[in-house]
């Protein structure tokens, strides 16, 4: 997202007058609040883990002196299991941190020190942050941290971080910059420590120990391959097979068990040391309100009111409300005839006149969309959608869906992605990180460019159903439904490999911080303008020449048999699939201006809804499927998709006209 | 899975020993005897070897009458052993070790293993009414003290109440690393929040959810 800055801390880093702090530490425990209220640069802070899924950089000054702080995805572990977590571990591989600033979950130590004891046998000095000190004490969970510091040998600092309790503390010990490596030295079986010790000469140079590169081997972890192959010789690699082999030979039980099974014994001997348990309470409401959503009869209907108050806040209100208000009085009104004027008296050339407020101009039509219509739509989404984030409720839905979502063969998991598609495509592509397997991410990445619309889209289309029927929308919300679970269906018996067993950490319901849901929102809607609105310019700018060259009527033509034969629609939808190919939304809001303007019936505006949502995405949705899953992916996808739409769209418009439905 | 038990009269064949044939020939004989008439053509034809059955009955295992085969007392009793141990042993590898090829490997256990080891392992599988093909497993002293106690004493969480805390004894799970990493390990307390729509369950102060396939591999005790 900002990538511009990050590039200029990074480099300011390399020249070494900064300090490199990498933020580490399980899922969902506060790591970016922490990142935000350091570096004062946000990054998107939600309540369930996976939220951060790539690192960000951003840079402090405290009492004088710089540091560049490093946030990054949450970890269980340091041997990781999905991409996101592999990022960390590759941060810890190569960046070499003057120290790790591990943030921990004060009422979880156990987990915590898990993590702090890997840390410690890779070497890093650590400070150790215990966030989320005010839902420990609500359960009476109190722990000694002067004992914790012994028993460890590092910094332990107590925080709650969205309340900024702690912080001056932080601050402190990361100046003082007596940076210490915990204590926390485990020697494990004798047959893994004899591995160890034959595998020890073979490791290369790294950001961290050669111990706990030998110890990420014996535990089978396979992400390293990669890694190796680039850093070593393939004799040694061979070498190091051989030893991993033979500690597997040797042990009766799994390595990796083995191995995290002391660990855990040593956390929690420590937690055991240091924890005061008193009774505790309060949260019972939140908690009463947790388990509601994800009872097996009772959360059905508050999924429903959910829903319902979506459509009643983003449909009717930001689809309705507002976008009447910003594009008919604001836009229609006001700027647009003003801007007619100004331009008209300004420019003596009718051509570039009509290039700014003609029929295709920058500003009665891309600007008129954009922020007319479209923004209103997304941010009333982003705002909504930021409190269902920060409430705890998403991981709840993916308990209430994981049986539908093995029928597409993913997990329950998968509802992350995807209900974060209905935000913006192009972050929940990223998103998908999170799943297990390359073959739930392709699964996914697919099902999310094919049949999940995003809140612009979603607005638009919504705006226009409300003015069809009821009829008409349950008819649209079925067709995409049906392709939805039809395509997973076939991908998952197509794409090959076992489907991930559902394994989802589920966060307390927290109340959503208004400050929060505000910056969340803004950062967002910024970010959507920035990426949108190039591209709404560039997509009317290219109708404009085709227009002018008469191209567009040729292209017309050419695309009737597929436009009128088969959807049924008039020439001039052309345009609308045109443009669509930049934006999805951007060819939603055309649709959106014909059927204002009377130019589609009813039953037509259906079908073009219907393709238009199953349309291939945008530009910036396909550029990011091919920096995540390549290039060749993201093009065969493209076709399927854009195949899938067109025949989707003729078999309902067959349909309408066979049994003759209106709506 | 299929109502057949056949590699153990292979063993039983091919088998020197004398003890060992009667063990197997009993075993064969308990099986006839659970369907009904027990004929002696039967038995030779499963075991192969007519003297050596004919030589049961001299050592007062059996009673032979005509082509009639019935059990002595001290032939029962002995029979009721070496079957209750073979079903006990298939228990053992289909449930808690999850294998698909058993039979031949519980043919062997039936006949290592000591009356404290049979018990042991009742007692753990929660004295279980069947083997894996449906057939009953002779009751052991050790399932009389139980037979009040219907709870086995290791169970996987679909078995468990919703409610109840338990602690994992093991796990046989996939995602079992994943598992570990939120400290979900033998030793464990864990308590079942729910089972529909998906298994939710509480250790510590963390929440998870996880799916019938992990649950199923997850054994506690209540
Ligand atoms: N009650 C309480 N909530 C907190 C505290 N710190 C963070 N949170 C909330 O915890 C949730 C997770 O915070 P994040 O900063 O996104 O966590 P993270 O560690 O970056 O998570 P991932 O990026 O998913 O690994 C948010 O809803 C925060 O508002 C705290 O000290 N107390
Ligand atoms: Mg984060």
């Amino acid at each position: 997202m900002h990538t511009h800055e990050t590039e200029k801390a990074k480099a300011a880093a390399a020249s070494g007058k900064y300090r490199r702090i990498a933020l580490i530490g399980n899922p969902n425990v506060g790591k970016s609040v922490i990142f935000g209220l350091l570096t004062g640069k946000y990054a998107t802070v939600s309540n369930y883990p996976g939220t951060t899924v790539e690192v960000a950089y951003g840079n402090a000054a405290i009492e004088g002196k710089k540091y560049l702080f490093v946030d990054t995805p949450g970890v269980n572990s340091l041997i990781p299991m999905s991409e996101d977590e592999k990022v960390t571990r590759d941060i810890l591989l190569g960046e070499r941190p003057s120290v790790v600033l591990q943030v921990g979950d004060a009422k979880n130590l156990k987990r915590t020190l898990l993590i702090t004891i890997q840390l410690a046998e890779m070497g890093l000095p650590v400070i150790l942050v215990l966030n989320m000190e005010d839902e420990a004490m609500d359960r009476g969970i109190i722990i000694a941290k002067d004992a914790l510091k012994s028993m460890t040998g590092i910094e332990v600092i107590m925080t709650v971080a969205p309340e900024k309790k702690g912080l001056k503390e932080l601050r402190a010990a990361i100046s003082k910059g007596d940076y210490r490596t915990p204590l926390l030295n485990i020697k494990y079986n004798p047959h893994i420590e004899e591995c160890i010790e034959k595998l020890l000469p073979l490791m290369p140079d790294a950001g961290i120990s050669k111990r706990s590169l030998a110890l990420m081997v014996v535990s089978g972890d396979e992400s390293l391959r990669g890694w190796f192959n680039a850093n070593m010789e393939t004799s040694a690699i061979e070498q190091v097979e051989a030893v991993r082999a033979e500690c597997i030979l040797r042990m009766k039980q799994p390595v990796g068990m083995a191995i995290s099974g002391d660990r855990l014994r040593r956390a929690e001997e420590i937690a055991e040391k240091v924890i005061k348990r008193v009774p505790g309470e309060g949260g019972s409401f939140s908690s009463f309100i947790g388990r509601l959503s994800m009872h097996p009869v009772w959360g059905i209907p508050l999924l429903l009111a959910v829903l319902f108050g979506f459509y009643e806040f983003v449909g009717v209100f930001g689809a309705g409300t507002l976008v009447d208000f910003l594009e008919e009085t604001i836009f229609g009104k006001y700027l647009n005839p003003m801007f007619t004027k100004v331009v008209e008296t300004l420019i003596p050339f009718a051509l570039i006149r009509d290039m700014l407020v003609g029929q295709y101009g920058l500003i009665t039509m891309a600007l008129t969309y954009a922020i007319g219509i479209i923004l209103p739509i997304t941010t009333t989404f982003f705002i909504a959608f930021s409190i269902l984030e920060d409430s705890g409720y998403l991981p709840r839905l993916a308990i209430m869906s994981d049986r539908v979502f093995n029928i597409m063969g993913l997990s329950g998991k998968a509802v992350l992605p995807m209900v974060l598609g209905l935000g913006c495509g192009t972050m929940a592509v990223m998103t998908t990180r999170i799943l297990e397997s390359r073959r739930d991410r392709a699964i996914a990445a697919f099902l999310l460019a094919l049949a999940v619309p995003c809140s612009a889209q979603l607005g638009v289309i919504l705006g226009m159903l409300a003015a069809l029927s009821a009829k008409a929308m349950a008819i649209w919300i079925g067709s995409v439904l049906g392709v939805l679970l039809f395509s997973g269906f076939l991908a998952s018996k197509i794409v090959p490999g076992e489907r991930t067993e559902f394994f989802l950490e589920i966060p307390p319901i927290r109340k959503p911080a208004l400050r929060n849901v505000a910056v969340k929102t803004a950062s967002r809607a910024v970010w959507y303008l920035k990426e949108a609105v190039p591209l709404f310019m560039l997509g009317t700018f290219i109708l404009f020449i085709l227009d002018k060259l008469s191209i567009l009527r040729v292209i017309e033509r050419f695309a009737s048999p597929v436009i009128v034969g088969v959807l049924g629609l008039p020439p001039k939808a052309t345009e609308a699939f045109l443009i669509g190919f930049f934006r999805r939304d951007y060819g939603a809001a055309g649709l959106f201006a014909m059927s204002e303007k009377g130019l589609l019936t009813p039953e037509q505006s259906l079908v073009s809804l219907v393709t238009i949502t199953l349309f291939i995405p945008c530009l910036a949705h396909l550029l990011m499927t091919i920096k995540e899953m390549g290039l060749r992916y993201a093009l065969s996808t493209a076709a399927i998709i854009f195949s899938t739409a067109i025949l989707a769209g003729g078999a309902l418009n067959f349909a309408l006209r066979f049994f003759s439905i209106a709506v | 899975m299929e109502n057949i038990e056949q590699p153990c009269r292979k063993v039983a064949s091919s088998g020197t020993e004398k003890s060992h044939f009667e063990d197997e020939a009993l075993e064969v004989i308990w099986e006839l005897a659970e369907s009904g008439e027990v004929r002696l053509k039967d038995i030779v034809k499963e075991v192969g070897n007519e003297e050596g059955v004919i030589g049961m009955s001299k050592d007062g295992l059996i009673a032979v009458s005509e082509d009639k085969v019935a059990f002595t007392d001290n032939g029962r009793a002995r029979a009721r052993d070496i079957t209750r141990r073979h079903r006990l042993a298939e228990r053992l590898f289909v449930d808690v070790l999850d294998l698909k090829e058993f039979e031949e490997d519980a043919c062997r256990l039936e006949h290592a293993i000591s009356p404290e080891v049979e018990e042991a392992i009742c007692t753990f599988l929660g004295h279980p009414p069947t083997c894996p093909h449906g057939k009953a497993i002779p009751r052991g002293n050790c399932c009389k003290l139980y037979i009040k106690k219907v709870r086995p004493l290791v169970q996987s969480l679909p078995d468990l109440e919703v409610g109840r805390s338990a602690k994992v004894v093991f796990i046989n799970a996939p995602a079992m690393d994943r598992l570990a990493s939120i400290g979900l390990v033998p030793g464990a307390e864990v308590k079942l929040l729910q089972k529909k729509p998906s298994y939710v369950l509480g250790i510590d102060e963390t929440t998870v959810a996880i799916d019938e396939d992990i649950a199923k591999g997850i054994y506690v005790k209540p």
